[in-house]
Formats: C-alpha cells, sequence, structure tokens
C-alpha cells in the first residue's frame, strides 16, 4: 500500500475525530463555557497566568510534549504487523489520547490551574499522591534507563553521529552566552547553529567515534561503556543550571523538531514509498510476545502518555485564553503526538524499503526488532531523506542526531527531576540527608537508572521499553480516574473516560501478569522484581479508581473548596 | 538598552481588512517551563507545578517578571482594545509569519521585515506592529510602556 495513502488516511482520520469527537467531548461532556472566567484571565499577572492565544498555546504546548518516546514505541511494535501498529496509534491517539490531553487540562482550569499530582490527592483521595510519586518515580527511573540503552546503541551502531552530538553540547553553550551576552534576536544564531550542527555530519562521518578498543581496554563491552559515560554525562548537566545548556539547546532542538517532521512528509510524498511488512504479522517465533496486550504497552507516547497530563495542568492551564480553547490545545497537541508515531511507523515500514532493506529480515524475530527498532527509524528517515537528494550516509547521521539530541533532553530532564523526587520522598521520609544532599540525591537518581541499564542477564530492550510503557499508562490511567470523577460529579456521562481507562487497567494488569510468568519462567530476578512493584501500584490503581467512582457515583466525594485550592498554591509558594 | 531608533515614517499601519485588529503588541520571554522533547517522560516543571523547581529557571522567571510588569501596565492602560501576546522565542512557527506580515503591512521592504522578525526573538523583546521597539534587553516599565504608547500612537490616560 503506499505510505501516502496511509499518512492521509490517518491524518484525515485524526481531522474527522477533532470535528466530531472533540467537538462532542467539548459540548457534552467537559461542557466548555466561553464565558467561564479561566485562571489565566482571573489570575492574570502577565507572569505564570497569561491568556494566550490559541495557536501560540499549541506552539508551546506540542514541542513541550513532543520527544523521542512516540519513535521507539511505534518502531517496536510494528514488529506484530503495521496494521495492529498503526490502528493502536490512530484508535488511541482519537478515543485515548486526545480525552485525556484534553481532560487534563479542563479539570485543571475548573481548579484553578492545578497540577495532576495535587489533583490526584483532592479529586480522589490523599493516598493517591503517593501513588502518583511512586508511579512517577519508576517511569522516570525506566525512562532514563531505556533512554541511555537508546543512545548506546545508535552511538555503536552510527558513530559517525558521536562527533556531531559532542559538538552540540559546547555549540548550544556557545549559543546561549551569545545570545545573552549580545542581546541579539535568536533566530538567525540558531538557524546558524542547526546549520553548524549539521555540517559536522559529513566530519562524523570521516571520522566516525567507536569505542570497542577503549572499552575492550576497560574490560567492558561499547554498550556498557557508553551508559555509564551518558550517565556521567547526566551526573552532570542534572546539577549545572538548566539555561546553560538545556534552555540554549532547546533553541536547536526546536528547529530540528520541524526539520525531521519536514523531511519524513516531503520525502514519503516525493518518494511514494509503499509499506513493507505484513498488516498481521503472523510469523511469530515461540517465545515472543503476543501482540494482546503487549502492543498497547509497548506503543505508549503517541497512543495516551500520561505525562501529558503534567504538561497540560502545570503550564499550559496557567495559559488558556477561554475554555473552548482547550479543545484545540489539548486535542489537537494528542493528534500532534500521534502524528509523530505515525511518522516513526511509516519509516519503519516505507523508509527503509527506500534503503533496500528488506523488512523480514529487519524484523525476523522479536529480539532482532527490539534490540535495532530505533536504528531501523533511522535508516526509514534516512530513506525520505534520499528522495530529498540527501545520501544515505548523511541522512542516517541526521536522523541519529535528532534522535540522540531528544533523548539526552529526555535523560537531562529526567534525571534533574529524579533528584527532586528523591529529595520530596526524603522529605516524607524524615530523611534529612536525603532531602538536602544534591550530590547524594544525584547519585541516586543516576544509580538507580544506571543499574536497571546495566542488568545482568539476558535483558531484552523490549521487556525493559514494555515495563516504562506501562508505567506510563498507569500515570494515564492515574490521570483518567480523575477526570472520570470530575465528569461524574457534574452528572455527565464518563464513558469518554472510563472506558479507556478500564482498557489501559486491564492491558497493563494482564502485561505485568504474562511479564511475570516469563520473568519467573526466566529468573530474571531484576526484571521480576520491578515488574512485581510495578504490578502492586497497577493494584493500587485499580482500586483507588474503582472507589473514587463509585464514591462519586453515589455522591460521597466533596468538591474541592476554593479555600483548599488557595491553601495548596500558597503553599506551593512557600515551598519554593 | 537596544532600542530601535529608525523612524516608523509609515506610522501605524492602516487600511487592515475588516476582522482583523488593528494593532498588535508581541511580547516575547521565555517560558519558565519549555523544553522542548522534555515533555513526553522528564518534564521538569516550574512555578506551582509537583515536579520541578521554580528556582530551576530563577534566569528565566527574572526576565517573565519584567515582561510582566510591562504586560500589566500595557494591559491596565489599553484594556482589550489592542491584543498583547506573550511568546517563547522559540516559538518561531508562530513568531516568523506573524511579524513579518505585520512588519510588511506596516510597509517596511522584505529586508527590513526580516530583520524586525530576528530581532523579535531576542530574549526579552517588545513588538509593536511588526517593528522591535526593544530587542534584548528592557528598559524601566515606565518607559518601555511609553515607547508602545508613542508607537501605537495612543495618548497614554492621565493618572487619576
Amino acid at each position: 500500500m503506499p505510505a501516502f495513502v496511509v499518512m492521509f488516511g490517518v491524518l484525515g482520520m485524526f481531522a474527522v475525530a477533532y470535528v466530531v469527537y472533540a467537538k462532542y467531548l467539548a459540548q457534552k461532556v467537559y461542557v466548555l463555557d466561553p464565558d467561564f472566567e479561566v485562571p489565566a484571565v482571573a489570575m492574570e499577572d502577565g507572569v505564570d497566568y497569561v491568556p494566550t492565544n490559541k495557536h501560540v498555546l499549541f506552539g508551546h504546548h506540542f514541542t513541550s510534549i513532543a520527544g523521542a518516546a512516540p519513535i521507539v514505541g511505534p518502531a517496536i511494535a510494528v514488529f506484530w504487523g503495521w496494521g495492529p501498529a498503526l490502528a493502536w496509534v490512530t484508535l488511541g491517539t482519537i478515543f485515548a489520547a486526545g480525552v485525556h490531553d484534553m481532560g487534563s487540562l479542563v479539570v485543571s482550569v475548573r481548579s484553578k490551574a492545578t497540577n495532576i499530582g495535587t489533583l490526584t490527592q483532592w479529586v480522589i483521595n490523599p493516598r493517591s499522591r503517593t501513588l502518583f510519586l511512586l508511579i512517577v518515580f519508576f517511569l522516570v527511573t525506566l525512562v532514563n534507563a531505556v533512554f541511555a540503552i537508546v543512545i548506546a546503541g545508535l552511538f555503536i551502531d552510527y558513530p559517525g553521529a558521536v562527533i556531531p552530538i559532542l559538538f552540540e553540547i559546547p555549540l548550544a553553550v556557545a549559543l546561549g552566552y551569545y545570545i545573552r551576552r549580545s542581546g541579539t534576536g535568536a533566530l538567525v544564531p540558531s538557524i546558524i547553529g542547526v546549520i553548524l550542527l549539521y555540517l559536522m555530519i559529513p566530519v562524523g562521518a570521516a571520522y566516525p567515534i567507536d569505542i570497542e578498543p577503549l572499552a575492550q581496554a576497560v574490560g567492558m563491552g561499547a554498550e556498557t561503556l557508553w551508559i555509564i559515560l551518558l550517565f556521567i554525562y547526566g551526573f552532570i548537566v542534572s546539577r549545572i543550571a538548566v539555561w546553560i545548556l538545556l534552555q540554549p539547546r532547546d533553541y536547536i532542538n526546536s528547529h530540528q523538531l520541524f526539520i525531521a517532521l519536514g523531511v519524513i512528509a516531503l520525502g514519503l510524498l516525493i518518494g511514494m514509498d509503499t509499506l513493507q511488512g505484513p498488516f498481521l504479522n503472523t510469523d511469530i517465533e515461540e517465545g515472543a510476545p503476543h501482540w494482546f496486550p503487549f502492543l498497547f504497552v509497548t506503543i505508549a507516547c503517541g497512543a495516551i502518555s500520561g505525562f501529558h497530563s503534567l504538561v497540560a495542568s502545570g503550564t499550559t492551564s496557567k495559559q488558556l485564553a477561554t475554555e473552548p480553547d482547550a479543545r484545540y490545545v489539548g486535542y489537537m497537541g494528542a493528534l500532534g503526538e500521534g502524528s509523530l508515531a505515525l511518522g516513526a511507523i511509516l519509516a519503519v515500514t516505507a523508509g527503509v524499503a527506500a534503503v533496500g532493506l528488506d523488512w523480514g529480515e529487519l524484523y525476523v524475530d522479536f529480539e532482532t526488532a527490539d534490540d535495532n527498532a530505533v536504528g531501523y527509524f533511522v535508516e526509514g528517515v534516512a530513506g525520505f531523506a534520499s528522495h530529498l537528494l540527501v545520501p544515505i550516509s548523511i541522512g542516517t547521521i541526521f536522523a541519529a542526531v535528532v534522535v540522540v539530541s531528544f533523548a539526552a533532553t529526555t535523560m537531562d530532564t529526567g534525571i534533574r527531576l529524579q533528584r527532586y523526587i528523591i529529595q520530596e520522598i526524603g522529605g516524607i521520609a524524615g530523611i534529612g540527608w536525603m532531602k538536602r544532599g544534591i550530590n547524594i540525591s544525584t547519585a541516586l537518581a543516576v544509580a538507580a537508572p544506571l543499574a536497571l541499564a546495566l542488568a545482568p542477564g539476558d535483558l531484552a530492550f523490549g521487556r525493559l521499553w514494555a515495563l516504562f510503557g506501562t508505567t506510563n499508562q498507569l500515570t494515564a490511567g492515574l490521570a483518567l480516574a480523575v477526570i472520570a470523577v470530575w465528569v461524574m460529579k457534574r452528572n455527565r456521562n464518563p464513558l469518554a473516560q472510563v472506558a479507556p481507562l478500564a482498557f489501559l487497567l486491564v492491558m497493563t494488569s494482564y502485561a505485568l501478569l504474562q511479564n511475570m510468568l516469563d520473568f519467573i519462567e526466566g529468573r530474571d530476578v531484576v526484571l521480576g522484581s520491578l515488574n512485581a512493584i510495578i504490578a502492586v501500584l497497577a493494584a493500587w490503581l485499580i482500586v483507588e479508581a474503582t472507589l473514587a467512582l463509585r464514591a462519586a457515583r453515589r455522591g460521597d466525594l466533596e468538591p474541592v473548596s476554593q479555600e483548599t485550592i488557595e491553601e495548596e498554591l500558597e503553599a506551593q509558594d512557600l515551598r519554593r | 538598552m537596544n532600542v530601535s531608533g529608525d523612524d516608523p515614517a509609515s506610522g501605524p499601519r492602516s487600511g487592515t481588512r475588516p476582522g482583523r485588529p488593528r494593532h498588535r503588541i508581541v511580547l516575547v520571554r521565555e517560558w519558565d517551563a519549555g523544553t522542548t522533547g522534555s515533555g513526553c517522560c522528564g518534564r521538569v516543571g516550574g512555578s506551582h507545578h509537583d515536579l520541578g523547581s521554580a528556582e530551576d529557571f530563577s534566569r528565566s522567571r527574572r526576565v517573565m517578571h519584567e515582561v510582566g510588569e510591562v504586560y500589566r501596565r500595557l494591559r491596565s492602560d489599553l484594556g482589550g482594545s489592542v491584543p498583547i501576546e506573550i511568546v517563547d522565542p522559540r516559538n518561531t512557527a508562530w513568531i516568523v509569519p506573524v511579524v513579518y506580515r505585520d512588519a510588511r503591512r506596516r510597509g517596511m521592504r522584505r529586508l527590513d521585515a526580516l530583520r524586525e522578525v530576528n530581532r523579535a526573538t531576542a530574549q526579552p523583546a517588545v513588538i509593536v506592529d511588526g517593528r522591535a521597539i526593544y530587542s534584548g534587553s528592557l528598559g524601566p516599565p515606565d518607559e518601555v510602556v511609553d515607547a508602545v504608547h508613542r508607537e501605537l500612537e495612543i495618548r497614554v490616560p492621565d493618572p487619576g
């Protein structure tokens, strides 16, 4: 099937969903009121609370939720055939992600722009706040582990990407310094920065960095050495101020996001590539995970991502100019993320054919697929880029640089975030050195994912990725439970939230059970233990969600008072 | 301070299409927690956020407060008569076409309009109808507000 037909087909379904389903959500479920005084207006201060043009806000929101995760999951999941992956991305985006992202925004707006973690405490019960922190703790641990493995794998498979990525660090620092010191506009310097970065691609291709000899000299594999180096980098970067590297690099990344999307779309349209591989892969080896239920935890971001609720409720809700804009910003943002996942699926089915790769060999078995899926995406994007007259050898490094840039940003922020969570847990547990010791909390934030990434045994990346997907789905489940309770309290039909919530809980539980049996059989202590902890969190979430929904149906739950909201905002100010 | 010194010979633009705002003010500064590529799974929040620390973004927040003061003053003076947008300089997908279009509408040449577009992506910047009257730094709020009013040719209401 021609890839452009699939692309326009899915984008057409997204458009219909926006016109029909998002309208239904806006009018009947969330009942968006143009006369409601949103926090951006009620608390307008020009600093945090600013009524913002919806197109401007969409740009802020979308660039904040976009990342590398919607690439990895779909690239692995195509192992089961492009049909199931495409169906889950499309239906998940329309019926789960859109509902979740838009709902998180609306509930937050109706609660004075309160963030989702605090809302779980208010809307469900105080225990849920602890559950939220624990789920996010494991989610971030897994994120940092899997992205370290992803980056290490790309550096080994595409050693030409090492020099451009290393160059990007001083480039971003210098760019930030220059913009600050000169007071000049960022557009031209940042475009020059991107050009300089891409000029390093041929240099990287000419001088690929292979650390295998060094790794052998110190008695370890290249992947292990890269992972250790990446976490040393993460330790340092998460300790330095964000304006030194993280924010300036973002000027480069924001251009890279649109360049990569443009290359995929244009290359696909010009090349007229066709999809390779089966609609449903029935030739699956014994022992490989079945698409049901693993498809639904392998593709988390791109179908539904719980982390979007943090973006929607934390920042976006303070800038929404009118309540009906939640449809455009929240639902459309989810569609944008789904479009990234669509691009990933097309790259590993149509793009790889453009570089002469045989889909059947790439996805010959699950282990091969999950070990190399991100590399297939890189090859696929290079295939699309080749239609734009970019040599394949350059195109692969370009795509690897884009993926590593995003994955590294996620690691930087993830380790920093983990440090805060550890400090907060230290505070709750009354452990002073854990709360105040930045070096110790950062070391702990690095040690946990590092140990996981280097765990001994036959640690299939796909299994680790599925555990990450599971925790991300649990975060989404918690947010959906909050939204469902909020909807029920207003005597509206909560089916739009309860259906994806139930689906996610069943699929994650089923996947956790299947995983547990496999880990016990394989005597995998590390993943087995982690799986057991996440299973406990899932069971806890099911209990809390059921209790809260039953209480909401009986009308037992008290609405959150404005005084409570004011007190919480004040307390947050004091904590700063 | 980097106040644009060129003479706005064309004055406030006129002849805009019905339904379009006659003027547009754009205030540019970084949002504290906006980081491309982090949101999906590793977002660090800013102020009033469970996951993160406003201290991380202290440098951005200082500029946010400076711009916020200007914003409040302009909102107070102008009410809703002139749309005022606060935009992150990385949001080039919005800034570039809007500032370029506004600059061209007031009669700037293409090259000048492009120059204004680049100046409009500084942190911070104040753009009135496509002209970046401040780029890279702001003066005292009174001065900035007066400059905006001069650009708009709107009389500042007398106090009281």
